[in-house]
């Protein structure tokens, strides 16, 4: 390069020969390609075309803290229709061979009709074998139809928890449009629940096969003798925290009543139990779900498909007061002998607050013994909007709590900006304030936030968040990865602590409203509610955690209008508690529920 | 035909006709592509939209006065910068790059901005008063400008897009005037960090090839020295660099500097490319015909392998015509390049040809089994409202600058 000047003769003449030499290069290749190798490229095109041919790798499992099966899969057979190649008159006979009504086939193909015509459509999932012979008999008289070995789930394992489980189902195609790049039609993807929350790891990797066909979509072989296909690989399987003992003994016990069960391992935010009852039936989503059976969800006046454990709203009544109480002890404004008289209520203003005993002197340890009313409504009086909000919030209610499912509301924790929001800045007075000092009022609560704050209770405001996942097990490597609890502290003095878990430990095994499921070995601490609801009776509520002193396990159980907590929710949170705590006790639970489903607690006047 | 000279005098027919030509390909093979398409239906209609606007930006830069767009090259460039920076931390990922903006139902794909950025701020840079591309400082300026978007590009990753920087920086300091020495002392670093990549043996062999390279110019002592530190000091440095990387940035690297690691996916692709392109034969299987790009043999083929739906429907007249419509667009750049009226127009039309000779050649190369497999769009041709937009907005400046040429040449 003689010539360093910009632009130079002889610098313009470098690129000329760079382009034009490239360009001279491809015209040789394609002449080479195009004109001299055609015949061999066209028989290859024609003949030894090669196709990837997709097989759906089997989701994750879902086992239990103790590496017990709660979700599984099964093979079934699918049955598949391939537009390009079959004949709509064929229809009436399949939908007749597999119980289906007129016109079901001719509605999935219409609802996929923007696809290619050479993919095949699902029809059917879970064919019967006797359809399968049908279709192996006849299968020379119906082009376009095949069937394929897939995996489902099975939900045979004693368990339901279908709010925590969720279900995958096929893809939409609003959502397929998005993710294209990961997924292709009929893939299933996790629609709820955890099923959703972990469906990267759960959905395991594709096979391919790389299949040699004619130009008429025959297989005539493998490419390659197999060489590139790629093998599929199975979803991670999840190791979760549920103890499926707990979990059995909460299903079980909830057959025919509305609620929700929550149980928390205290220390670290583990979930043992999660219920939402009544369920739905996770078995009609592995299928192709038909429209008769969402109908009959989204219609029924149960509400099945609503998770109440993380979702439903539930005023949590009486046991609400601990809030009240920890709240004044740590703020310094009561000690443990500070004393109230009660006489059957508590006038403010001109509205007279009740309570359903006349109980005297009461003290805080008394005050939650008994439950008394009077002792909340000036407490909570003494303590102020700000303050009793601050403290319902540093026990998590009002806030979700970041749970590993998508299906979580954060409740209503009325502030004074709330109510200045709702009613205005002069449409409220403080009597609204009075009521909520024992959890009525316009206080919304999900029985998971309750169910923290039971765990928060039992060890002394530290716990973890609330989740579902332990570990997981990389197919790859089949090593476990331990998924680490996200502690907290709530920061509350150990003291104020101190009273009232003994107080609570009082409600069961003193003589306080929940007496009926004392039982010494499992040394049970808690505290029951009767919540109003404007719909119908009251529902039974009951948090509580055992044992005592070093608690392992914090539960909170509603049971819809059931009326007072020990009657209803009490037993149940006793035998979750006793499911979990002693090996080996769930058969005899679960029996004495067949023996005796009618055989209902002792009465007891409470709160 | 005295109008006719006219017109030709104020807006160039070599430029704008091939353009035309490549569009109207480029359209029939989207359509041909993607009309039975389970989800790439739509593309046909996106994609002219996408035109509509593009002729658009192309009618705006066209009328663009010579001192505007010397003003916007700075702002251009560090606003690229920004969005190259930005779509690091909150871009979507598609196809394993983080290289996209989601609007919408529309991407945006800031690099094809930052393309036409770096080759503004590089030609205003260059040709700015009395720049001696012979000075160490301003090559090294020049080379900083030029780097900083490949190394973000490198980050996302796209291979591709940062080897068209590489070059665009490589050919604009080069037609500068670089002396053989000077490119010596840009390529050089590069070498020897490549040569790293292979190991300790590799590296040593490259430096002692570094120190023939000093004997042969024989400059004083001082000068070679500091280059060899430099050479040495950049292959210690990436190393160091790439172990405090986290390590899903050590594997975006590594799958950078080897895309034939996922050899199934591009060795499949690669083999269909050219089965679909050598079963066209002379005059194509017809258009809708082809039945590698009906059967979707190739994923994505509106995209990079585009090419192969002309080759496999048009045949073998078809794909030479892309070819000459592509030669005859690339001969009037140089030409418009060596009349305009000063050296920043000169650097800018420079730019624009190696720009999208460099994604033609990737682009055809690999289509044709002639490079490796590397992931760019054909311009005018592939799928994409970015890269459409900004050739077309190029188009027009390189149009405006045809007709601002200096006259009597």
């Amino acid at each position: 390069m003689n010539d360093n000047a910009f632009g130079s003769p002889a610098r313009k003449r470098i690129l000329f020969v760079v382009v034009v030499g490239f360009v001279l290069l491809s015209c040789a290749q394609l002449f080479n390609m195009q004109i001299i190798n055609a015949p061999t490229y066209s028989e290859r095109s024609d003949e030894n075309s090669v196709k990837p041919v997709y097989q759906t790798a089997p989701r994750g499992v879902f086992y239990d803290r103790n590496r017990q099966v709660l979700v599984g899969n099964k093979p079934s057979f699918t049955l598949r229709i391939t537009p390009s190649t079959y004949k709509d008159s064929l229809s009436p006979y399949i939908e007749a061979v597999l119980g289906f009504s007129p016109g079901y086939i001719n509605k999935i193909l219409k609802a996929n009709e923007s696809y290619s015509k050479y993919i095949p459509r699902r029809i059917a999932k879970d064919v019967s074998f006797k359809v399968i012979a049908w279709y192996e008999e006849n299968a020379s008289k119906l082009p376009g139809v095949d069937y394929v070995m897939e995996t489902q789930r099975d939900y045979s394992f004693g368990v339901t928890g279908a709010h925590m489980f969720g279900y995958a189902k096929e893809i939409p195609l609003n959502i397929l449009q998005k993710r294209k790049d990961e997924y292709m039609m009929g893939d299933e993807i996790g629609f709820a629940g955890l099923e959703k929350t972990y469906e990267d790891i759960l959905r395991g990797e594709k096979g391919i096969n790389y299949m040699l066909i004619d130009s008429r979509q025959k297989t005539i072989g493998r490419y390659k003798d197999g060489e590139e296909d790629a093998k599929t690989i199975k979803g991670y399987d999840l190791v979760l925290t549920i103890d499926k003992d707990a979990q059995r003994v909460a299903e079980q016990s909830f057959r025919d009543r509305r609620g929700a069960v929550v149980a928390i391992e205290p220390s670290t935010g583990e979930i043992l139990a999660f219920l939402s009852s009544p369920e739905f039936n996770l078995d009609d989503f592995a299928k192709v779900t038909s429209s008769e059976v969402w109908k009959n969800l989204n219609e029924n006046p149960d509400k099945p498909m609503l998770n109440r454990a993380s979702m439903g709203y539930y005023s949590p009544g009486s046991t609400f007061k601990m809030v009240s109480a920890i709240a004044a002890l740590n703020e310094g404004i009561i000690d443990s002998s500070y004393r109230i008289s009660c006489n059957g209520g508590y006038q403010f203003g001109d509205r007279f607050f009740k309570c359903l005993h006349v109980h005297g002197s009461v003290d805080l340890e008394t005050s939650i013994e008994h439950s008394c009313n009077t002792y909340y409504y000036s407490l909570v009086n003494k303590l102020g909007l700000e303050t009793w909000s601050k403290y319902a919030k540093k026990f998590g209610f009002g806030v979700k709590s970041g749970l590993d499912i998508n299906e979580e509301k954060d409740g209503i924790v009325p502030s004074t900006k709330y109510y200045d929001r709702v009613y205005g800045k002069r449409g409220w007075t403080k009597g609204f304030v009075i009521s909520l000092g024992i959890g009525q009022g316009e206080l919304s609560v999900t029985p998971l936030q309750l169910a923290q704050y039971a765990a928060l209770l039992g060890n002394y405001g530290k716990s973890a968040k609330p989740h579902f996942l332990k570990a997981y097990i990389e197919t790859e490597t089949n090593k476990k990865i331990d998924v680490k609890p996200q502690y907290y502290d709530i920061g509350i003095n150990h003291h104020a602590f101190d009273i009232v878990r003994r107080a609570m430990w009082k409600v069961v095994n003193g003589a306080g409203t929940a007496t009926n499921i004392k039982s010494p070995d499992l040394n049970i601490s808690g505290k029951t509610g009767t919540a109003q609801n404007p719909h119908g009776k009251e529902h039974s509520v009951f948090v509580g955690f055992a044992p005592y002193d070093n608690p392992k396990i914090a539960v909170a159980v509603i049971v819809e209008n059931a009326g007072f907590g020990s009657v209803a929710a009490a037993p149940v949170a006793r035998d979750v508690i006793k499911a979990y705590l002693q090996k080996g006790s769930v058969d005899k639970i679960l029996s004495s529920y067949s023996i005796a489903s009618a055989n209902s607690g002792t009465k007891k006047n409470e709160n | 035909m005295k109008i006719n000279y006219k017109l030709q005098d104020r807006f160039d027919l070599g430029v704008f006709l091939p353009v035309v030509g490549l569009i109207i390909f480029g359209l029939l093979a989207i359509y041909s592509s993607t009309v039975h398409h389970p989800t790439a239906s739509g593309n046909f209609a996106k994609q002219l939209f996408f035109l509509f606007v593009s002729l658009f930006g192309f009618l705006v830069a066209l009328f663009l006065p010579t001192q505007t767009i010397k003003t916007m090259a700075i702002p251009f460039y560090l606003v690229s910068l920004f969005f190259l920076l930005a779509v690091l931390l909150v871009g979507k990922t598609v196809y394993g790059a983080k290289s996209w903006f989601g609007i919408g139902g529309f991407g945006f794909q800031p690099s094809e901005v930052a393309k036409l950025g770096t080759i503004l701020i590089l030609s205003y840079w260059l040709t700015y008063k009395s720049r001696d591309i012979n000075n160490i400082k301003d090559l090294l300026v020049a080379l900083v400008i030029g780097i900083v978007p490949v190394l973000l590009i490198m980050l996302e990753p796209d291979m591709g897009t940062s080897i068209v920087f590489a070059i665009i920086t490589l050919v604009l300091i080069f037609w500068s005037g670089i002396s053989l020495f000077g490119l010596f002392v840009v390529l050089s670093p590069g070498f020897v960090v490549f040569a790293s990549l292979f190991g300790g043996v590799a590296f040593s062999i490259a430096l002692l090839c570094v120190v023939a390279a000093l004997f042969f110019f024989k400059r004083d002592l001082f000068n070679s020295i500091t280059i060899f530190v430099i050479n040495l000091a950049s292959g210690f440095f990436f190393d160091y660099v790439f172990k405090i990387l986290k390590p899903h940035q050590q594997k975006r690297i590594e799958t950078f500097l080897d895309p034939l690691a996922d050899l199934l996916g591009a060795g499949y692709n690669a083999l269909q490319a050219k089965v679909a392109i050598g079963s066209g034969g002379l005059l194509g299987k017809g258009f809708l015909q082809g039945n590698q790009t009906q059967l979707r043999f190739i994923p994505e083929q509106w995209t990079d392998f585009i090419y192969c739906v002309i080759g496999e429907e048009f045949g073998f007249i078809g794909s030479i015509s892309v070819v000459i419509l592509f030669a005859i667009l690339f001969v009037r750049l140089l030409n418009i390049a060596g009349g305009a009226k000063d050296k920043f127009s000169v650097l800018v039309v420079v730019g624009i040809l190696t720009l999208l000779f460099s994604h033609f050649a990737i682009n055809i190369g690999m289509n044709l089994g002639i490079t490796p497999v590397i992931g760019l769009p054909l311009p005018f041709l592939s799928y994409g409202g970015s890269s459409l937009m900004m050739n077309m907005f190029m188009i027009g400046l390189v149009l405006n600058i045809y007709r601002n040429r200096k006259m009597h040449t």
